[in-house]
């Protein structure tokens, strides 16, 4: 009887895992989500790693202090957040399998690695064709790649490991997680590492999407340029202490960081203004749509502030309601995925009965 | 220095592309590629040629000096069209303009805007195809699996999210 009642209660909790996971496959970070009851579970892992000497020895080390590494032939690499630990103590730069959002061509270790990445934050599908949404970004507007081989290849790999992959815009993946409350209408922009893509929806259709190829690495360059410090080290004190609303005493690399910061948003609202300039079908959006702010570019103190005040200075074209950060936004993307991939499997069960 | 024939061929066949690679100005005036290649750098250096991604093109400062000398061989009719797209372009990016930041347009953008889209833009291609992919992490030796994956746990209403997102679906397959 007891048995019975616990395998009726795994069945069920089958069930309830059984909705499909959201990926998002950013230049920073691999994230993947899944549900379990009312709960979202992510798994995540930065997307960089950085080599050193191979011996028994630094293995050894390695695996006593719980730092995750990734073996190929003879070289050692160290993988995640530690990666960046390593590097700023050699004082040399990660290496990175995505590069401006996508496949990184000049890195010849980007696909085994970023594949061995998803692998470990995906895992093993809960049933052969489970669905997964990947997030991909928007065409880039400033850059002449196609993001057609990255899409492919993500596709082909999940594909590999049992999934059934779609692919999912990363902005409109976070009009999803962000904005049902508002009928699914408004733009999410999502600061990343190596893009900035925009998507303006609306009721949860997508009416433009598009990136721009420069972020949070392009800050990052720019200000180790100005400064003379590695771009990891310009990243690390961004991710860590860099505060937009401080307005005096601020160290050389601040100062630079704040003007790159204003620079790169006026970039962006110029190009979302002009891009809907032309757009010749815009839909009648009569209520104030929201726009909602994501990314680890976007994290620091005093960051939507600054957007906010950029915005009224530059003015879009159409009536903007509120302006806030998404509610974690880390998280957005690979929850907007996620929700595309429940709403495809419920509609699929729909179907089957 | 006047331009050869062959160089004002390259001048012409550029002036009908608008953007031309390397290999279609050869099978346009022949010659071998590197021959070409070698004609389009000399003309970029002189100053009658741009270069970016790949792709030549009029440069617009030499467009009226073109114009103005008698160069045999020079379609005048094809350059003079090529100077009213390149002023009306200008008038554009004027206007994208905005304090000293520059919208950057694709070159596909600015294709559609001037009417210059080739044949093979408007093709539409069929991406949705399956392309298979061999697990290269599978020679891959680590410990990620022992010590683990960061994980996060977010109380959520997914499923009030996806219900409104399923009505809103139905909603427009009812309306179709």
């Amino acid at each position: 009887m007891t048995k019975l009642k616990e395998e009726k209660k795994i069945d069920n909790l089958k069930g309830q895992i059984q909705k499909g996971k959201g990926v998002d496959v950013g230049t920073m970070f691999v994230k993947c989500a899944h549900t379990e009851g009312d709960v979202v579970v992510f798994k995540s892992q930065r997307n960089a790693f950085f080599d050193i000497e191979h011996t028994d020895f630094t293995r050894k080390i390695l695996d006593n202090s719980g730092v995750r590494y990734i073996i190929k032939e003879n070289n050692l690499y160290v993988v995640g957040d530690e990666a960046l630990e390593f590097a700023n103590m050699f004082n040399k730069e990660t290496r990175r399998p995505l590069s401006k959002g996508v496949i990184s061509p000049s890195e010849k270790e980007a696909l085994p690695i970023m594949e061995l990445l998803i692998k470990s934050v995906v895992g093993e599908p809960a049933h052969k064709g489970e669905i997964a949404y990947f997030s991909v970004p928007g065409e880039p507007l400033d850059a002449e790649f196609n993001v057609l081989y990255h899409i492919k290849m993500l596709e082909g790999f999940l594909k590999t490991l049992g999934y059934a992959p779609k692919a999912i815009n990363e902005a409109h993946a976070i009009v999803l997680s962000e904005l049902a409350e508002e009928d699914f209408t408004g733009m999410g922009i999502s600061f990343g590492g190596g893009m900035v893509n925009v998507c303006l929806s609306f009721m949860s259709v997508p009416v433009f999407k598009f990136s721009v190829a420069k972020s949070g690495d392009w800050i990052d360059q720019q200000v180790a340029m100005a400064t003379d410090e590695t771009a990891s080290r310009v990243s690390s004190i961004k991710e860590s202490s860099l505060d937009l609303s401080k307005e005096g005493d601020l160290s050389k690399i601040e100062s630079a960081l704040s003007i790159y910061y204003n620079h790169l948003i006026e970039y962006v609202i110029e190009n979302i203004k002009e891009r809907i300039t032309r757009t010749k079908k815009l839909p009648r959006i009569t209520k104030p749509i929201s726009i909602i702010l994501s990314g680890g570019t976007a994290l620091p103190k005093g960051f939507c502030s600054r957007f906010k005040q950029i915005l009224d200075q530059l003015k879009l074209p159409i009536p903007i309601g509120s302006v806030r950060m998404a509610s974690q936004p880390l998280r957005s993307v690979a929850k907007g995925a996620l929700v595309a991939a429940n709403a495809d499997e419920s509609r699929f069960k729909l179907l089957v009965k | 220095m006047a331009l050869t024939g062959t160089e004002a061929d390259i001048i012409n066949c550029v002036a009908g592309l608008r953007l031309a690679k390397k290999d279609q100005i050869r099978r346009r005036v022949g010659f071998s590629l590197e021959y070409i290649g070698y004609l389009c750098h000399d003309l970029f250096r002189r100053g009658y040629l741009g270069f970016s991604a790949g792709h030549y093109f009029l440069a617009k400062e030499r467009i009226k000096t073109l114009l103005a000398e008698e160069t045999p061989k020079i379609d005048r009719k094809l350059l003079k069209e090529v100077a009213g797209e390149v002023a009306r372009e200008i008038s554009g990016e004027l206007k994208r303009t905005v304090k000293g930041i520059k919208i950057p347009v694709s070159i596909r953008e600015t294709q559609k805007e001037t009417g210059t889209e080739t044949l093979e833009e408007h093709i539409k291609i069929n991406t949705d195809f399956n392309f298979p992919i061999e697990d290269e992490s599978l020679t891959l030796e680590s410990n990620i699996s022992k010590i683990g994956i960061k994980t996060e746990k977010e109380k959520s209403d997914m499923d009030k999210t996806v219900n409104l997102l399923n009505e809103i679906y139905k909603k427009g397959r009812n309306n179709d």
